[in-house]
């Protein structure tokens, strides 16, 4: 598709973004493996006012972060584990780019919320949420959504015969969820449990 | 199951109960009382022979006053006692045995009844009912497309009503409205005006029906007299008292108070629905406009609370309850198989100087609706763009407990129809909907539906040429071979003359039954209560409301228009099907042709996707039908109009309807209301809301749209903040009316497998709501098959 047919199909909804207050969110995978599109379609959109939201990890060349953050409205920036090593285990890369991005981005003003995908013994730990909130507070970025893991896609996985190397692992309680979002809340944090 | 988390008090509960508990039964002592004043009387002039029969039956019927009722008054002999109509319909006795024996919808029949209805009832009505006048004067054109099931009459089982009231009662008692008519009879020039007599004679009529609602209401006093003389309780004796100078006050009096104002309104319903079985029985439409004044007096004064207020709208709920559907047979049942009379409460909306008419009565009634969880009445908001949010999230939180009610409508636009057709600003104001979707102006139009006018089979003659395959019958018209049509214009061409022919035999039909009811059944009563019948010394049956209005109601827009899609898209602009194959496809209902009947179904342009290919055939169609019908003339000195809304007709006319070219198969129910065909749209609700506000819905009285969501898109203020800006939107984009069924798919099936656990479950049907487990099977599963939005576009 082209961004002309996807603004076309976006703008179908305009009556509805007047009414919600709503707009255009694009995620992924991660939108920013496709940056040139993504970053010709948010400009498309802004240029018609269409309201922006980017649902990214943010591993991405900082350039262009940069450059996209001009036609972004707000982003859901996911955080998944403040511990570098551990990002590397978990995700194959360190977080390092991935903070330096969040760091130029709450510099430069963007409309942030940080997303945490909670997942039990792998990031519920409170070493992981103590380094998240000391690492969010000077940044200024106060709104958070716990997201509790959840197993939606375990069936996918198993019906294309792959593994998610999640198994085993169970979504955390309700409680769980409140006990780590009233200490982040402590500290003076916006919380919202789910997406 | 539904667990009930209600505040009403015990004596509510108790009579809320006892209607959900009784049965509908067949009281034969309407029939009876009238058939016995037939033999008798020998007054000439019908509209005062038609008074006198109902004075007759409103002094001699049994009166019955409940225990622990505050709101009295039935229309048979007890609760769900539901009276028959042989001036109209008279039922044979292979019909009682129907509605006593049938699986869905029935009636008691009990011996004594069969016994009055063989020996008194059918020697005398035959020949003499409107059923058989009217059958008796169709012609063989009108009869054979009535068979085909191109198009259903409302008029040969009940009275036209199709009206609701306005605010007249509030202001004027009874004698009130003698005195207007005594000036009228003055005012009579039999000299220069031929109708004199004939008008002196309806005024007349109206007076007499005036009296026998009177004595009615003064009956109720003393059986309440009576009762209070032996009631042991004290508390219990002195309501008896109360009522009983209610009863004497109101309807002969304009009421004084909240509580004589419901009062009122009840014996005026009652009398609407003793003299003639009027379509939608009746209603009091703006109920919390009328109510608001006494309701705020009454509070400022210090002599009633809300809550004294909510248990009076409680017991007047169950009133309403209490009174079943006329009983139906024949193709009447079939198009609209439910208890429902459709009476339907309209909240909110503007006032007459079009200012935001929500006020406190609107949420006490609201309230009263989430409390009482009854099929009847039905209840809408009436939402204008000048209604708070407030108004529509309140709505919204009864709507997604999920039983169906109520039913939300654009208030600025029903405002719109009205003024297209004609009507005064402020008489627009004061309107709403009645029945389903239906637009009037309340107290000042009679707006008859006439019949469901089934759009698909019209195709399907059309590319059978004439002949419909079903029975091998021609009765259409020879518009040639469809194999020949060279492009699909020539198709649609077609069609339109089809399309013609039809409507032009169902408009034949209506003006000879118009005639029938204006002369031989007329509804004094009825005619006292509508602007301007006493004005103008005319019944409300011929032409004496300020407006008339007739209407045809087309059912299945989304089944015809996306077989008119197919074609096009297959046949004519792709070749990839050639005619013959599609017309043979039909023909065996897709037997062996499965390939080509799933591309039908699911490679084809389908309405209800936000897709101009599709929707722009759907507007094509709309508008055909729009020209053939809009602003002929009726009877009466008003025009035709058309609505889309099929209450359970697109299920009878599917029955009807073989295979289409939209991959539907044969006798499978066709669309309803406006919604697209169940399973074809497949982007969202946004795409569903976008392809139905393409039509022009200002130059219709009304449209209906369904859509079915699962109780957990309505969770939490977040999920009603997203279906009130969905319903906003589509009224910013000039829709008539949105309605959701919240309910799953797992719930239905289990209330299917097991009807008895799911008694209480109500779902929406088509404009109205109905129990789940009273549904014929097919319709069960139409509604499950219904499209279920998982999710809203992540763009909301």
């Amino acid at each position: 598709m082209t961004v002309p047919q996807v603004l076309a199909e976006v703008l179908k909804d305009e009556v509805f973004f007047d009414e919600s207050g709503g707009g255009i969110t694009i995620s992924g995978g991660e939108p920013l493996r496709q940056a040139v599109f993504v970053e010709a379609l948010l400009a498309a959109c802004k240029a018609r006012r269409i309201r922006t939201v980017l649902d990214t990890c943010g591993f991405a060349d900082p350039e262009v972060m940069r450059r996209v953050s001009e036609h972004v409205d707000l982003f859901l920036y996911d955080l998944k584990l403040m511990n570098s090593e551990r990002h590397l285990l978990f995700t194959g890369v360190k977080n390092d780019l991935i903070l330096q991005n969040l760091k130029m981005l709450a510099e430069r003003g963007s409309a942030i919320i940080i997303r945490v995908p909670v997942i039990p013994g792998v990031n519920d730990d409170s070493d992981n949420f103590d380094a998240l909130s000391g690492h969010l507070s000077p940044l200024g970025l106060l709104d958070i959504h716990l997201l509790p893991y959840h197993r939606l896609g375990s069936d996918k996985y198993r019906r294309l015969h792959l593994s998610s190397g999640m198994e085993g692992v169970d979504p955390p309680t309700t409680e769980q969820m409140e006990t780590i979002a009233a200490r982040l809340r402590r500290d003076g944090f916006h919380v919202r449990i789910g997406d | 199951m539904c667990g009930l988390e209600t505040e009403m008090n015990e004596r509510v509960a108790r009579l809320r109960k006892a209607t959900l508990e009784t049965k509908p039964w067949l009281s034969i002592e309407r029939a009876a009382l009238l058939t016995d004043f037939c033999r008798q009387d020998k007054t000439v002039s019908v509209p005062i022979r038609r008074a006198r029969a109902f004075q007759y039956l409103m002094e001699n019927k049994e009166i019955y006053i409940g225990k622990e009722e505050l709101i009295v008054g039935e229309r048979g002999l007890a609760p769900k006692a539901t009276p028959t109509f042989p001036e109209l319909c008279c039922h044979s006795l292979a019909d009682l045995e129907i509605l006593h024996s049938r699986e869905k919808i029935s009636y008691t029949v009990d011996d004594n009844a069969r016994q009055v209805q063989k020996n008194e009832i059918i020697p005398y009505w035959p020949g003499r009912s409107m059923r058989d006048l009217i059958f008796a004067r169709m012609t063989p054109e009108w009869k054979s497309a009535y068979e085909a099931g191109i198009f259903t009459e409302f008029m040969e089982q009940r009275a036209p009503g199709h009206t609701v009231l306005g605010d007249v009662i509030y202001r004027k008692g009874l004698l009130d409205l003698k005195a207007d008519i005594e000036s009228a009879l003055l005012r009579l020039d039999y000299f220069c005006d031929p109708q004199a007599s004939a008008r002196s004679d309806e005024l007349r009529a109206m007076a007499i029906a005036a009296d026998a609602v009177i004595r009615f209401a003064e009956r109720h006093a003393e059986k309440a007299e009576e009762l209070a003389a032996a009631e042991a309780n004290p508390g219990r004796r002195a309501e008896l008292h109360k009522i009983a100078a209610v009863c004497s006050q109101v309807p002969a009096h304009a009421p004084r108070d909240f509580w004589e104002a419901l009062q009122s309104y009840w014996f005026t319903h009652l009398g609407v629905v003793t003299e003639l079985n009027t379509w939608d029985s009746f209603c009091p439409g703006r109920f919390d406009q009328h109510l608001y004044p006494f309701y705020r007096k009454e509070l400022e004064e210090g002599t009633l609370t809300r809550d004294n207020a909510k248990e009076l709208l409680e017991c007047l709920w169950v009133k309403f309850n209490n009174q079943p559907a006329p009983p139906k047979v024949g193709v009447t049942d079939a198009e609209s198989a439910t208890y429902t009379d459709f009476a339907n409460i309209n909240n909110g909306g503007l006032k007459p100087d079009g200012s935001d008419g929500v006020n406190d009565v609107t949420y006490l009634i609201l309230d009263v609706i989430d409390e009482m969880r009854l099929l009847q009445p039905s209840s809408n908001l009436q939402l204008s763009k000048k209604n708070p949010d407030a108004f529509l999230k309140r709505g919204l939180e009864i709507v997604r407990q999920g039983w169906g009610q109520p039913s939300i409508f654009n208030a600025d636009m029903v405002i719109e129809e009205l003024l297209r057709q004609g009507k005064s600003a402020e008489d627009a104001r004061r309107g709403g909907i009645s029945g389903c979707v239906e637009t009037g102006a309340f107290g000042k139009e009679a707006y008859i539906l006439t019949g469901y006018f089934n759009l698909p089979k019209v195709l399907e003659i059309t590319l059978n040429n004439g002949v419909d395959p079903r029975t091998g019958k021609k009765i259409g018209k020879e518009t040639g071979d469809a194999r020949a049509f060279s492009s699909y214009e020539r198709l649609f061409a077609a069609f339109r003359e089809q399309l013609h022919y039809f409507v032009d035999v169902k408009v034949r039909g209506n003006n000879v039954i118009e005639r029938l009811y204006a002369d031989y059944m007329p509804a004094p009563f009825l005619s006292l209560l509508v602007d301007d019948c006493i004005a103008k010394g005319k019944d409300y049956n011929g032409g004496g409301p300020k407006y008339n209005t007739t209407y045809i109601m087309g059912v299945a827009p989304a089944t015809c228009s996306d077989s008119l899609a197919a074609i096009k898209h297959h046949v004519f602009d792709r070749k990839t099907i050639t005619m013959d194959d599609l017309l043979e496809s039909l023909a065996h209902d897709f037997e062996g042709r499965e390939k080509l009947r799933l591309s039908l179904w699911n490679k084809t342009p389908k309405y209800g996707n936000d897709d101009d290919y599709a929707d722009g055939i759907f507007v094509n169609l709309f508008d055909a039908f729009f020209d053939e019908v809009d602003g002929r003339r009726n009877t009466k000195g008003g025009c035709y109009r058309i609505n889309y809304l099929s209450t359970t007709c697109h299920v009878y006319f599917g029955s009807l309807t073989g295979a289409t070219p939209d991959g539907r198969r044969a006798w499978e129910p066709l669309s309803d209301g406006i919604s697209p065909v169940q399973g074809a749209d497949h982007k969202g609700p946004t795409a569903v809301l976008k392809s139905a506000a393409k039509m022009d819905h200002a130059r219709t009285g009304g449209t209906l749209l369904n859509q079915k969501f699962t109780p957990r898109l309505l969770e939490g203020e977040d999920g009603l903040d997203k279906v009130a800006h969905l319903v906003r939107s589509y009224f910013r984009l000039d829709g008539h009316h949105i309605q959701f069924n919240v309910v799953t798919t797992a719930t239905l099936r289990a209330a299917q497998a097991d009807p008895e656990k799911y008694r209480d479950l109500i779902v929406r049907v088509a404009g109205y709501s109905d129990y789940f487990c009273d549904l014929t099977s097919a319709l069960q599963n139409e509604i499950i098959t219904r499209t279920e939005h998982e999710a809203f576009a992540h763009s909301m």
